[in-house]
């Protein structure tokens, strides 16, 4: 059985197995709202919304694909754009419903797209989501044509390409920046607000979407000669492991910062990262299986496909984890000491645990993420190359 | 030296024409103002980095917080015409109560961009009885977990030297409210009188401004009952569903009615407390300063000075919550 084929009775499985598991949620989320959900009014936002920055960025990082394949032409990443496109299509819509689900009133939010608060970070959300979906969706479409035309209008195509493929740069860096800017531009919230958490999303987005892609090309690689899939996964594998650099640099520079004084600012935050109750959030979770194997998988001698592409799937399903580390400690301090003990209600606390219907509702995102890939990549011509007629 | 660069600061700051009291003003909040600009400037220029999201800075900048003509339609700026009642004649020694409804009175007669109601709550006379909080939950007919006005318990010092703080916190109703310019369907804005309010005909519930409060003054409606999970034996008591027959009670937030059924707003929406609107358009005081038990809240129009929260405002010892974060609040309280 080829590669290719295990991976799709692999992830028609995990997409059978996730959604009869999440259904249920998604039920319950139909039938009772938020009720059954852990977050409450002084921790308003839970999983869901850390899912939705966590697919966003993953959508983020393999347009970025996209723009080195069809912006900076770079070769060995040349057969790969159109399933880039793909991802980043499956991964915005599993974001979109993720926050869609989060909403009190989620059909209300269309009339958003055409009628947003600009003076409002999420009002932004709105329009740039929009303008998002619209250029990949164009992208995609004459990525396709390219390679069913010649000659000129082949030219065309390109010169086409090429202009959407830079306008999708600012395009990123304003709705993923911005993403960090709906939680930095909170003054109420110390751990969240300042200038770095937009830099920080952005440098996490590239690193999960285009680790994530890096599995994704391994188990359906285009018709390629092994040399090209070579090259290619060792390509990838070098922008994983320089992104991870970088993105722990960033990370260090946080913790050095959030710690050194420990009973300073947001000390005792980082405090109940590293060394609350969720603390293997962080050091297992996050640092041993998204940052220190991939680390050694990548780092090793042998360089082989199937390790980076086992890199890429740890860094990239992990990343989940670095969200949650953002969203939740932010909430984790009162406005104002005792509040939660003036009014006890179990949706006023300051503590959160995802619930089992909430993890339900995310396997089942996951799952439509998955299923949305399996039938674009089934449907769509991604493999086809010009003068290529199957 | 030093006095003199403050002076011409002051002066660059709010033009030579102030008066005296507004230079005072300038004087306490110059450090303020200072730290404000700093955390304004890396606001903005994260703002900026990210390409054109400058644009959202500059319109978040731009953008009145204040009414702009309710684009919805929905009409919450209301002040619906006022029919003055028979006061009993003042006379000395008459509860506060009475001249707070003579002030509400008068300024009910005015337009409503000229009142500016404001709260003041006299910690030294509140005893932490929780009348309020649950009044205020009676009036609005809040469900469980959705709070306006908790009363916050505090104890301080080390025994045996232990002392008792209790500190109701209602909405501020801050002049400049974070809570509004973060909310993407511009469901939430404030009053030309100062009340910050929710349209929940607008909201989305996606809980932003719940996140920008520093006050924690807003809550969520998840849709709650409070016979949720209760015992239910329909053949030998009342049962449940009867008994629970107000939990379905409308509520006329805002003078309008509405109705707890079928995730129908307000379930699935932002929360908070909006100084009891319906009751003061009617000159009736908020619903939590007529049932407080120590007579420590007060309410009335700020801008009156004849006021009895004017004259408390003015009080050397009036305060307002975390003045730091630059919100204005029109809460005020009193040590
Ligand atoms: S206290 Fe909170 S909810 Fe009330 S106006 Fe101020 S920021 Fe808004
Ligand atoms: S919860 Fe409602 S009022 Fe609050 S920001 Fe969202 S849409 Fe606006």
């Amino acid at each position: 059985m080829t590669r290719e084929k295990m991976g799709n009775i692999l992830v028609w499985i995990l997409i059978i197995g996730f959604g009869v598991w999440g259904f249920p949620g998604i039920i319950d989320r139909f039938a009772n709202g938020h009720i059954n959900t852990s977050y409450g009014s002084y921790i308003p936002w839970g999983l869901w919304i850390s899912a939705y920055i966590w697919l966003i960025g993953l959508s983020a990082g393999a347009l970025m694909i996209s723009v080195m394949t069809y912006v900076f032409n770079i070769k060995a990443v040349e057969k790969v754009g159109k399933m880039a496109f793909l991802v980043a299509i499956a991964t915005l819509v599993g974001a979109m419903i993720a926050v869609g689900l989060d909403l009190g009133h989620p059909l209300r939010a269309f009339s958003l797209i055409f009628d947003p608060n600009l003076s409002s970070m999420m009002g932004w959300m709105a329009v740039l989501y929009t303008a998002y979906f619209i250029t990949l969706c164009v992208e995609l479409y004459f990525a396709i044509r390219k390679e069913q035309t010649v000659g000129l209008q082949q030219k065309n195509i390109k010169k086409i390409l090429i202009v959407l493929g830079i306008w999708s740069i600012p395009l990123a860096f304003a709705f993923h920046g911005g993403v960090g800017g709906v939680f930095a531009n909170v003054i109420a919230k110390p751990y969240w607000h300042g200038p770095m958490l937009p830099v920080v999303f952005l440098a996490g987005a590239f690193l999960s979407g285009g680790a994530l892609f890096a599995t994704v090309a391994y188990i359906w690689r285009p018709s390629q000669s092994k040399d090209e899939f070579l090259k290619m996964m060792i390509y990838l594998g070098k922008v994983t492991l320089a992104l991870l650099i970088f993105d722990e640099i960033l990370e260090l520079s946080e913790v050095y910062v959030g710690t050194f004084y420990a009973n300073q600012g947001e000390g005792h935050l980082w405090q109940q990262i590293l060394f609350g109750q969720y603390w293997y959030v962080f050091w297992i979770v996050h640092l041993l299986i998204g940052v220190l194997v991939p680390l050694f998988l990548l780092t090793a001698k042998s360089k082989s496909p199937g390790a980076i592409a086992l890199a890429g799937l740890l860094i990239a399903g992990s990343f989940l984890a670095v969200r949650l580390n953002i969203v939740i400690p932010g909430m984790l301090d009162p406005e104002i000491a005792g509040i939660a003990q003036a009014w006890v209600h179990s949706k006023l606390t300051f503590s959160y645990l995802p619930s089992i219907m909430e993890w339900q509702v995310l396997f089942f995102i996951v799952a439509v993420v998955m299923a949305v890939f399996m039938i674009g990549k089934k449907i769509l011509p991604i493999y086809q190359t010009a003068g290529d007629e199957s | 030296m030093c006095e003199l660069y403050t002076y011409i600061l002051k002066i660059s700051l709010k033009g030579v024409a102030m008066s005296k009291e507004e230079l005072s003003r300038v004087d306490e909040n110059l450090t303020l103002e200072t730290d404000e600009s700093r955390r304004d400037f890396l606001d903005k220029f994260t703002k900026g980095v990210f390409g054109g999201l400058i644009v959202g800075g500059v319109v978040s900048a731009l953008a009145p917080v204040q009414a702009k003509a309710n684009k919805h339609g929905s009409n919450l700026n209301f002040s619906t015409p006022f029919k003055p009642f028979t006061l009993p004649p003042e006379h000395p020694g008459e509860d506060a109560t009475l001249r707070m409804m003579r002030d509400l009175q008068r300024a009910l007669k005015k337009p409503i961009e000229q009142r500016h109601w404001n709260m003041v709550i006299d910690l030294r006379k509140c005893v932490g009885c929780d009348a309020c909080s649950v009044s205020c939950v009676a009036e609005n007919k809040l469900p469980p977990g959705v709070v306006y006005r908790p009363v916050i318990q505090q104890e301080i010092g080390t025994y045996p030297n232990v002392g008792h703080v209790t500190l109701p916190r209602p909405c501020m109703q801050c002049d400049e409210p974070p809570c509004v310019p973060v909310c993407p369907a511009e469901a939430t804005w404030k009053r030309p009188d100062g009340i910050v309010i929710v349209d929940y005909d607008q909201c989305i519930g996606c809980r932003y401004c719940l996140n920008a409060c520093p006050y924690d003054a807003r809550t969520f409606d998840f849709g709650l009952e409070y016979i949720d999970g209760t015992a239910d034996a329909p053949k030998v008591f009342l049962g449940k569903e009867k008994a629970g027959k107000y939990e379905t009670d409308p509520s006329y937030e805002y003078a309008k009615e509405w109705k707890r059924q079928d995730d129908a707003s307000p379930i699935g929406n932002a929360r908070k407390c909006h100084f009891c609107i319906p009751r003061i358009e009617k000159g009736m005081l908020p619903e939590c300063v007529v049932t407080c038990i120590g007579r420590a809240t007060y309410f009335g129009d700020g801008s009156d000075s004849e006021s009895l929260v004017a004259e408390l405002i003015a009080l050397p010892n009036a305060f307002r919550l975390k003045e730091e974060v630059g919100t204005h609040p029109s809460v005020y309280y009193i040590k």
